[in-house]
């Protein structure tokens, strides 16, 4: 039986909020369960018999070869970073992280005006060398073009998750591997990779999550995949029903992805619990291996970033006098206010839900940590139909009460305003947000929560007074994740911006979809200047933190 | 009685077992008992029961004949006016010595808290360190302005867990002496829990012996140990 007693300490204000916000989540997404049970109309058999096997096919190799090239890639950095000592290792370490900054879409537009007749290499090859050139080789605008997009610019999630667990380990690991007659490669091969085995497929499984979200590179490569079918049934044909039985099959393939990751992690958890540890001591590598190692993080560096920001740059150059204007202006106006907004609406709802869920710490604070979460696995477009349709029911039984405030009031209110986008933001990114701010709570830990309390400080007063000061960092790096997320997303922000509502992300898709790179680098430069910064504060904290 | 413990009952969410097994207990006003036993036996159980960062199964708490907790009520720890030392001190590692003390002042007015900080900081003898950050203490130091912080408030009763257990062995003694004179000087009930037979020899004046979370032994320090 429940006593007065436990409600009374369990019924707070962060109860009440959190459990609030949980609901939300949970009615947003059920939108789309609930409407698969409409009978399926012509054109829904239609995609099924013709398109549908396409779609899987194509997704399934996107995201079949991403993976792994994206694993190799970012699986060997973090291995050389965190083993080798070899020239401006230092410099690598964290700039082999920016490609991050490019979003992918940004990414395919870029290498395909690099590649195509007017690109800057048939030019070379043609003009220069008077080369004739076979076209099909440029060709970048299908599925491997894709999975080289996705790839290049992705690999960090596994670089950084490999680097970080790497880092983590002990010296006495690889040095017992060497007496025992491996080389570094064995040892990494025989050791190292196994032991990281559930933090790569924790990045892998990221770098998936991202391709099955992603709908710009595949809309302007033409590979039709979910994402572009859900757009299309619903704006080219209005259709739906179909739109919304598409996004059950991806989501499908979503939880599929999810529960693979946590069959192939398995309960394998290696860390050291011993606090002594020595950290990996790094090789000194000599001669020819030195330079092919930093030949090779250069590479990766020059395609992910080097390259495509170089080209950016140039066309920025060229095309600022007709793109500069005051539309321009209110481009970066709206796309930084709408992701500020967002970013501290999310770090608000972060804190509430992981306050309460360090206070409660049971089976109910693990359930709202998972549907807190959940909103990132699912597909930008797919979260776009679930807002829509829940915000035009809610419209719909709200018209009564904003006729009261205004007798001419449109039907729609919040589904034609800028509310439902930062509605969307806050489901798709709130995981980002909470995740460093609850693994902030967990190393503060609860004693000065406790000690707060005996000293007569009730839960708010202590998070105001102790918590929020001392979880400062985690606030800063979880404000830099959303913004930065936010003023990236495309999907989202493609299908629920306000009429005439444009960002920096939308405004370069339209140029480049409109046959406009060069107009679309200044934005795309923005994008990519303002995640650069970031990702290099982010080290930067995370350094201070360590010193 | 000062504190009464009823049939108490208590167990972890992720544990079959009750970690406090129908404890009963009392304590007078002015006591310094010793609650002695094994890592493992609920005696740190005990002592956040009383504070109220736990909550029993079953059973009473009653304070100074107010019901802390039965099965209708539950006082709030910030509402029971309770002090507590923590194992490792819990000091904000932000504020200074002095901003940690007047923490829990807050209902009185200027010039009582500052009158307050400097009685506890003089019963302590650390008034010269009251700018300092927890970080530029030792740990002897760390730990009196934890037991300065806790009874700044006036509590009723001050609960201190393990609380010789971050001190080296050389310093151990030193403290002991230092703690119980603190303690005679500020006349205030204490209950603390210990593994160690000596700590409740050299402070306390009566003893509980606990094991798996069952009351085995009670009575003054010299009959007990």
């Amino acid at each position: 039986m429940i006593s007065m007693g436990k409600i009374r300490k369990n019924v707070n204000l962060w109860s009440i909020l959190s459990t609030l916000i949980i609901l939300v989540i949970i009615i947003t997404n059920l939108n789309i369960i609930q409407n698969l049970f409409n009978k399926p109309n012509d054109n829904w058999t239609h995609i099924r018999e013709y398109l549908l096997k396409d779609y899987l096919i194509n997704t399934g190799l996107l995201i079949l070869f991403t993976g792994v090239i994206s694993l190799i890639i970012g699986t060997s950095l973090g291995w050389i970073i965190t083993v080798f000592e070899f020239p401006l290792r230092r410099i690598f370490k964290w700039a082999l992280v920016l490609p991050m900054a490019i979003p992918p879409y940004i990414g395919a537009y870029t290498y395909s005006g690099i590649l195509d007749y007017t690109g800057i290499i048939q030019i070379f090859l043609r003009e220069r060398l008077g080369l004739t050139i076979n076209q099909g080789y440029f060709d970048i605008m299908n599925i491997p073009g894709a999975v080289f997009i996705f790839s290049i610019l992705l690999y960090p999630y596994i670089y950084l998750i490999t680097k970080s667990f790497l880092e983590k380990q002990s010296s006495s690991l690889i040095e017992n591997g060497r007496v025992l007659g491996n080389n570094p490669f064995q040892i990494f091969i025989k050791i190292l990779l196994p032991i990281s085995r559930p933090a790569i497929i924790g990045g892998v499984s990221l770098v998936v999550l991202e391709v099955l979200n992603d709908y710009g590179v595949v809309k302007y490569f033409g590979i039709p995949v979910f994402s572009t079918a859900i757009f299309k049934s619903w704006f080219s044909f209005g259709d739906i029903d179909s739109a919304i039985r598409l996004s059950s099959v991806l989501l499908t393939i979503v939880f599929f992805v999810l529960i693979l990751e946590k069959i192939l992690r398995g309960r394998k958890k290696y860390s050291f619990s011993n606090s002594k540890i020595r950290p990996i001591k790094r090789y000194k590598i000599k001669g020819i291996s030195k330079w092919i190692v930093f030949l090779y993080s250069l590479l990766i560096l020059s395609l992910g970033f080097i390259i495509p920001t170089l080209q950016l740059i140039r066309w920025s150059i060229m095309s600022f006098t007709s793109v500069l204007d005051y539309e321009f202006i209110r481009l970066i106006i709206n796309s930084i206010s709408v992701a500020t907004i967002t970013t501290l609406l999310i770090i608000i709802i972060a804190i509430v839900i992981s306050n309460f869920n360090r206070i409660e710490s049971g089976l109910i604070s693990k359930i709202y940590s998972k549907i807190t979460s959940i909103g990132y696995s699912i597909p930008g477009v797919v979260i776009a139909m679930a807002v829509i349709l829940l915000l035009v029911k809610v419209d719909n039984s709200l018209y009564g009460v904003y006729k009261i405030f205004n007798s001419n009031t449109p039907k729609l209110v919040m589904s034609t305003s800028v509310f439902m986008l930062i509605f969307a933001y806050i489901i798709r990114f709130l995981a980002i947000g909470f995740n460093p701010i609850e693994s902030g709570f967990d190393k503060i830990g609860k004693q000065f929560f406790e000690a707060s309390r005996t000293l007569g400080k009730n839960v708010t007063t202590t998070f105001l007074k102790v918590d929020l000061i001392m979880l400062k960092p985690a606030i800063i790096t979880g404000f830099i994740l959303v913004f930065v997320d936010i003023l990236k997303e495309l999907p989202l922000t493609l299908i629920l911006r306000p009429f005439n509502f444009n960002t920096l992300a939308t405004k370069s898709f339209e140029y480049a979809n409109d046959e406009m790179v060069q107009e679309a680098a200044i934005s795309s430069m923005l994008i990519i200047i303002i995640s650069a910064i970031a990702i290099y504060a982010l080290f930067s904290l995370e350094n201070k933190e360590v010193k | 009685m000062f504190l009464n413990i009823k049939d108490l009952y208590f167990k972890y969410n992720n544990s079959k077992e009750y970690t406090i097994n129908k404890l009963n207990m009392n304590i007078d006003r002015g006591d310094v008992l010793a609650i002695l036993g094994e890592s493992g036996s609920g005696k740190s159980t005990i002592l956040r029961l009383i504070a109220g960062l736990e909550e029993p199964l079953k059973g009473s708490i009653s304070l100074n004949d107010n019901i802390l907790m039965d099965k209708n009520t539950f006082i709030m720890p910030e509402n029971r006016e309770i002090g507590m030392v923590f194992q490792d001190y819990a000091l904000f590692p932000h504020m200074t010595v002095s901003k940690n003390i007047l923490f829990g002042l807050d209902k009185m007015n200027k010039k009582k808290k500052i009158s307050r900080l400097n009685e506890v900081l003089k019963l302590i003898d650390m008034v010269e360190y009251k700018d300092r950050y927890p970080h530029e203490l030792s740990g002897g130091q760390q730990q009196r302005i934890a037991l300065a912080r806790a009874i700044a408030p006036r509590p009723s009763v001050l609960l201190m867990d393990e609380p010789f257990s971050n001190l080296d062995a050389d310093l151990k003694n030193k403290i002991r002496k230092e703690l119980k004179e603190i303690l005679n000087k500020a006349d205030i009930t204490t209950i603390f829990v210990t593994h160690n037979k000596e700590d409740a020899r050299a402070i306390a004046n009566k003893v509980i012996v606990l094991d798996k979370g069952i009351k085995i032994n009670k009575g003054l320090v010299d009959n007990i140990i």
